[in-house]
């Protein structure tokens, strides 16, 4: 009963209730096993077993053993990791900002930083002439 | 003299050592029962036994085994039932 590529269903364990294919014997109580479940060793007695085989070598990789149970019509959930759904975001509370009352005489930061530029430029142009 | 509440054994007790190295008596409530096998009645083991505010604070592992039917079924009856299920399948 207990070969290589025969269909088995976990029964014990956090996989419990899962289809796997058994990949390798190791010896008379265990066996490795990969499907549905995580490719892992298994005591026999924590696996009950069906009555179809699908062909498969030993030691077979993760995607043969999915090949063949999907022929046998059993599909497996694929590992990749699911991407991050956006969940409906609160919209922020926006806080107020206070309006400061500009002083006259005075220039913001920012119209100095402009002015500044402004001069440097003419400078460089003036050089530039020069040496030509 | 004690207060009734103290008297009675609704509450039970519980020894706590003080910083002060002094054995006081604390009370408190009691724990709830045993969680059983809703097919059998066993006891079902892996199942957290302590008040609310304790395993409200708890992760889910902590609280029942992580198989399915955990906390409901014990291992042989959800074996029983996985088997159940094939068959149930199959016809």
């Amino acid at each position: 009963m207990i070969e290589i590529g025969r269909l088995c269903v976990k029964l014990a364990g956090r996989d419990a209730g899962k289809r796997c294919l058994i990949i390798d014997i190791l010896d008379d109580n265990h066996v490795m096993i990969d499907g549905q479940t995580r490719r892992r060793k298994c005591n026999i007695d924590h696996l009950e077993i069906l009555d179809k085989t699908a062909k498969i070598k030993k030691d077979a990789s993760n995607t043969d053993v999915v090949a063949a149970l999907k022929k046998i019509g059993i599909e497996v959930q694929s590992k990749e990791k699911k991407e991050k759904k956006e969940g409906k975001k609160r919209p922020r509370k926006a806080k107020k900002k206070k309006e400061k009352p500009e002083k006259k005489g005075k220039t913001s930061r920012k119209e100095e930083k402009a002015k500044k530029k402004e001069q440097k430029q003419a400078k460089k142009q003036k050089t530039e002439k020069k040496s030509s | 003299m004690p207060r009734g509440m103290q008297k009675s054994r609704t509450l039970r007790r519980v020894f706590r050592k003080t910083p002060g190295s002094r054995n006081v008596l604390h009370y408190k409530k009691r724990k709830p029962s045993k969680a059983h096998c809703s097919s059998c009645g066993a006891e079902l083991k892996g199942v957290s036994r302590e008040r609310p505010y304790r395993t409200n604070n708890m992760s889910k592992t902590e609280k029942r085994p992580e198989r399915p039917y955990g906390g409901v079924l014990c291992s042989r009856c959800t074996r029983k039932t996985i088997k159940e299920n094939i068959k149930k399948e199959k016809t």
